[in-house]
């Protein structure tokens, strides 16, 4: 039986601690100037392309020019995305923290690194052009390229590749949010799904590494600062947990919408090409009307913590008018992330329900600040499937005990409403549409992501129907196993046969009359899993794999290459999450 | 606590007294009160002494619109202005000053070439800042007997505080304080300003003050209002208030929230008569020496470190463009720098803004 043995013990503790530090420290330096890099790059697009509010402004005296930079930097941008996409990714679709998880959980391969700088400069260009999409996303990917490149290195640690693509993340993330134990968390929250003491120590360093750079070296500006005095009322944590399931109901509404429009592009007859600059000029036209919609909106995202900042009907209109033109922008193919955008549809919603509070005038309440705070967690949360990572974020980045409690009230019940509604997060739901379904669990996802063509056997003796089953018995003998397939004219497979069922029988017995005309046979499309399942449900201990096409015979597999199969993969999952260093 | 009124009569009996053989008048702005006294005694009266001139001092309020002499034939205009940050950087933008020549200034007593004793960030294309000063709230002691207002929101809290305030009849400042009052922190001000919405904000606060603002034009008219009782609170530079506390006794307490430092710039006009001299001028009165009198008469802080070196403990406030502002993000005691490039490219959108809110209200 084959078996991967995983060696842990090449080096010595300190040299493997050594080891892990240095990449984890290695990693965090080159994602957090890269990720600098990357804001630095849309933001300069921003007021290139008169996306920044303050170039904006100063072009209110110049209403035609200002009209035609809403409408046309979209649409043009969209135009290239298309065709960089198009023509530079492999994949033919952006890269973002999906492939990531698959290519931690699988251990597969990488994504072209082309595509992958192809994907990512989209994702800049995108930001750039005001495309209503998120830069997290991106910045993952990020992580995930640095991550994937230090993996390659060989440096002999068992399950380098994960562990360098967690600290990848974890060092984007800590630079983004500038939330060093958010990122942390959120690499092994999203990307690992488990915690093991090797991960720990380099995505820690790394999300540290990050913070160093994005506070202390760099000194960026934090996404939002509040000045929050506490809650004063007891039954607000009630309102809270309202926010919360509404939060779900939000997020839900949102990552179907974004499948859905997906699935409406495709259909939609527009060619792949052009389809980011269809959503581009469309979202130039909304934006002619709320210039708020355009890119990360970073004002309104603060503008929603400010009592009275906004009418509630206005509010209402800009609430609806992102999410339509959010859905758009991802389901028509602009590179970017689903995070940021709900955060700001979030925070809006969370100022909304505050602002009726208000109105209402039936109790009091802490003013905005919770609320919108609440709204942005609940409905952001669901999407990333990071309840603690997001609980960490509302912590770091206003470091204010009080807030956190009421966002942690809200994250809980959007998250627990939400996994049932819809899944752990668009993630996975994405994920589970290519095949790799981790709703299953790890292992479960794993056997049923390879095809069963993985583990077919090419070399086996080939029966016939006029065959004798003495010479049959003894060929299966001599191999050691006690099952084979039988075959018919043109190759294809007409039955198994069995030990169990030629003893007992004259030797010269026609095969043809002992052998089970078989009625299970898998193709490249069963996947082990599948393959598992199907011989737990019979008595066969072989069966046939043909092409799905031809339906000629591939190849066989027998009952206990798929138990191996799984044992294998149950093993690594097991060493991954137990393995000291 | 410091007392140069006695000495600048002398000095003023003294300097009208003197003849002077006539080398030439050099035309300097100047932005009248206790400011202006001090300029007087630490650079004027001096530079005229060394180099025979006659300095003419000619109001000026700020702004760039009165230094475009096309708009103003046969305006005497300025040689040598003393203007805000935000509009020298305007100014320079409109061609309206000279490029200034930095290697006109003078190295610190000890050697130090003058471009490195400058501060950071104090020397311009068209100028030179001189001072950093900072606009700031005050308030009339004797109208709050009992609960003080200590914070920037407490200026728009008519029902709290009630009265009469003073502001400038420019928009600067009272964006950043609209700003604060929100609880927008410091380092977000300018990009939330950057929009509409911004700007309405700031309306919906100026609204609260209506039929409550007194207008002032001239630096010196905030210190006035407070003390003949006509306004409760006004805005100013933090040097008039401190000076008519410490110097004159006027019950005058300054909000120690929401300062808003800037720079002032000498620049010299693009049209001046005499630009040599006034190169002269402003490397004289940026000398060590005379940048640290004028900052030991009045609570305005120097420009360069030697001079900084060189200040007695002041009663007042001094603001400085080397402290760190990022500590005073939230809570009380808030400072914001302006930032002058954003001043500088949004003077149309403001002022604009400004005459529309003026027209809604009819103030």
């Amino acid at each position: 039986m084959k078996r991967i043995n995983i060696k842990t013990d090449l080096y010595s503790v300190p040299t493997t601690i050594l080891l892990l530090a240095i990449v984890g420290v290695g990693i965090g330096v080159v994602v957090s100037l890269l990720a600098i890099a990357f804001y630095e790059a849309f933001n300069w697009l921003n007021k290139e392309f008169l996306i920044d509010p303050h170039e904006r402004i100063q072009l209110v005296n110049r209403p035609l020019l200002l009209s035609l930079a809403t409408v046309g930097v979209p649409a043009v941008g969209g135009l290239l995305v298309g065709f960089i996409i198009y023509y530079f990714v492999s994949a033919r679709r952006p890269l973002g923290p999906s492939d990531t998880i698959l290519l931690v959980q699988t251990r597969g391969t990488p994504q072209p690194f082309g595509s992958s700088i192809a994907s990512t400069f989209a994702a800049v260009l995108s930001l750039g052009c005001g495309a209503s999409v998120g830069h997290y996303g991106p910045l993952v990917y990020l992580g995930t390229l640095v991550g994937s490149l230090v993996s390659a290195l060989k440096l002999k640690i068992p399950n380098l590749q994960a562990i360098c693509i967690a600290s990848g993340v974890a060092a984007a993330i800590s630079v983004a949010f500038n939330a060093p134990i958010a990122g942390m968390v959120f690499a092994h929250e999203v990307i690992l799904r488990h915690f093991s003491v090797k991960a720990f120590a380099p995505t820690t360093v790394a999300a540290a590494i990050g913070f160093i750079f994005a506070n202390v070296i760099f000194d960026r500006p934090p996404l939002f600062l509040v000045v929050f005095e506490g809650v004063q009322y007891s039954y607000e944590f009630i309102l809270f947990a309202v926010i919360g399931i509404l939060g779900a109901l939000l997020a839900v509404g949102y990552a179907k919408g974004i499948l859905l429009c997906q699935s409406y592009a495709s259909r939609s007859g527009i060619p792949e090409v052009f389809r980011p600059m269809v959503a581009g000029l469309i979202l130039g036209m909304v934006a002619l009307q709320f210039p708020e919609v355009l890119g990360v909106g970073q004002e309104s995202l603060r503008f929603a913590t400010i009592g009275g900042a906004f009418e509630l009907g206005e509010l209402t209109i800009l609430i609806v008018a992102k999410i339509f033109v959010t859905i758009l922008c991802l389901g028509f193919g602009f590179a970017g992330g689903v995070f940021g955008p709900i955060l700001l549809i979030g925070i809006l919603c969370g100022a909304l329900f505050g602002g009726i509070l208000d109105q209402l005038q039936i109790f009091g309440h802490s003013g905005v600040v919770p609320y919108a705070i609440c709204g942005m967690m609940a409905a952001a949360t669901p999407v990333i499937g990071a309840p603690l990572a997001m609980i960490l974020i509302v912590f770091e980045l206003t470091r204010n005990y009080d807030l956190t409690t009421a966002a942690m009230v809200a994250v809980v019940f959007s998250n627990l409403l939400a996994s049932r509604m819809f899944g752990r997060s668009l993630f996975d739901v994405q994920l589970a549409s290519r095949g790799f379904d981790l709703s299953l669990g790890r292992v479960n996802a794993l056997i049923s992501y390879g095809s069963v063509t993985e583990i077919m056997r090419t070399e086996y003796p080939i029966f016939r129907t006029h065959d004798k089953i003495g010479k049959v018995a003894y060929q299966l003998a001599h191999i050691g196993r006690t099952a084979g397939v039988v075959v018919g004219p043109n190759e294809r497979p007409v039955g198994v046969v069995h030990v169990r069922d030629c003893t007992g029988r004259p030797p010269t017995t026609s095969l043809k009359d002992v052998m089970n005309p078989e009625t299970m046979r898998f193709s490249q499309n069963t996947n082990v899993g599948q393959a598992l399942e199907a011989f737990r449900q019979s008595d066969y201990e072989v069966a046939p794999i043909v092409s799905a096409k031809t339906q000629k015979l591939l190849g066989i597999v027998y009952e206990s290459d798929v138990i191996s199969k799984y044992r294998e993969i149950a093993d690594r999952i097991r060493q991954e999450e137990h393995d000291p260093i | 606590m410091i007392r140069f009124s006695p000495l600048l009569m002398l000095s003023l009996i003294l300097g009208s007294s003197t003849t002077w053989a006539d080398n030439g008048e050099l035309i300097i702005s100047g932005w009248g009160g206790a400011y202006e006294q001090a300029q007087t005694i630490s650079y004027f009266q001096q530079f005229e002494e060394e180099h025979d001139v006659r300095i003419k001092i000619r109001p000026y309020n700020g702004g760039i619109g009165p230094l475009d002499f096309l708009e103003h034939p046969g305006d005497p205009g300025w040689d040598v202005l003393d203007m805000t940050e935000s509009d020298s950087l305007a100014a320079c933008n409109e061609r309206l000053l000279k490029e200034f020549d930095k290697s006109v200034l003078i190295s610190a007593p000890d050697g130090t070439a003058a471009t490195k004793d400058f501060f950071n960030g104090a020397i311009f294309k068209c100028g030179v800042a001189h001072v950093s000063y900072a606009d700031v709230i005050a308030y009339d002691e004797r109208a709050f007997p009992n609960v003080k207002p200590n914070s920037v929101a407490d200026f728009f809290d008519i029902e709290r505080f009630p009265g009469k305030r003073a502001l400038p009849r420019r928009p600067i400042a009272i964006l950043e304080w609209a700003m604060l009052s929100y609880n927008v922190p410091v380092s977000q001000i300018y990009d939330l300003l950057s929009t509409e919405r911004g700007f309405k904000l700031v309306s919906k606060r100026l609204n609260q003050l209506k039929g409550n603002i007194v207008w002032w034009e001239q630096g010196h008219e905030p210190v006035d209002l407070l003390s003949n009782g006509e306004v409760v609170m006004a805005s100013g530079f933090n040097g008039r208030f401190d000076d008519a506390r410490v110097n004159h006794d006027i019950p005058i307490s300054i909000i120690p929230d929401g300062q808003f430092v800037q720079l002032s710039v000498w620049g010299i006009h693009r049209q001046a008569q005499r630009p040599d001299l006034a190169a002269q001028f402003i490397a004289f009165a940026t000398r060590t020496d005379r940048m640290a009198a004028l900052s030991n008469l009045l609570s305005y802080g120097p420009t360069r470190k030697s001079a900084l070196d060189r200040i007695h403990h002041y009663a007042g406030t001094m603001p400085l463009i080397t402290d760190n502002y990022s500590n005073a993000e939230l809570g009380i005691n808030r400072r914001i720098r302006a930032d002058s490039h954003w001043y500088s490219v949004t003077e149309s959108i403001r002022h604009q803004w400004f005459d529309e809110w003026l027209s809604s209200t009819g103030e």
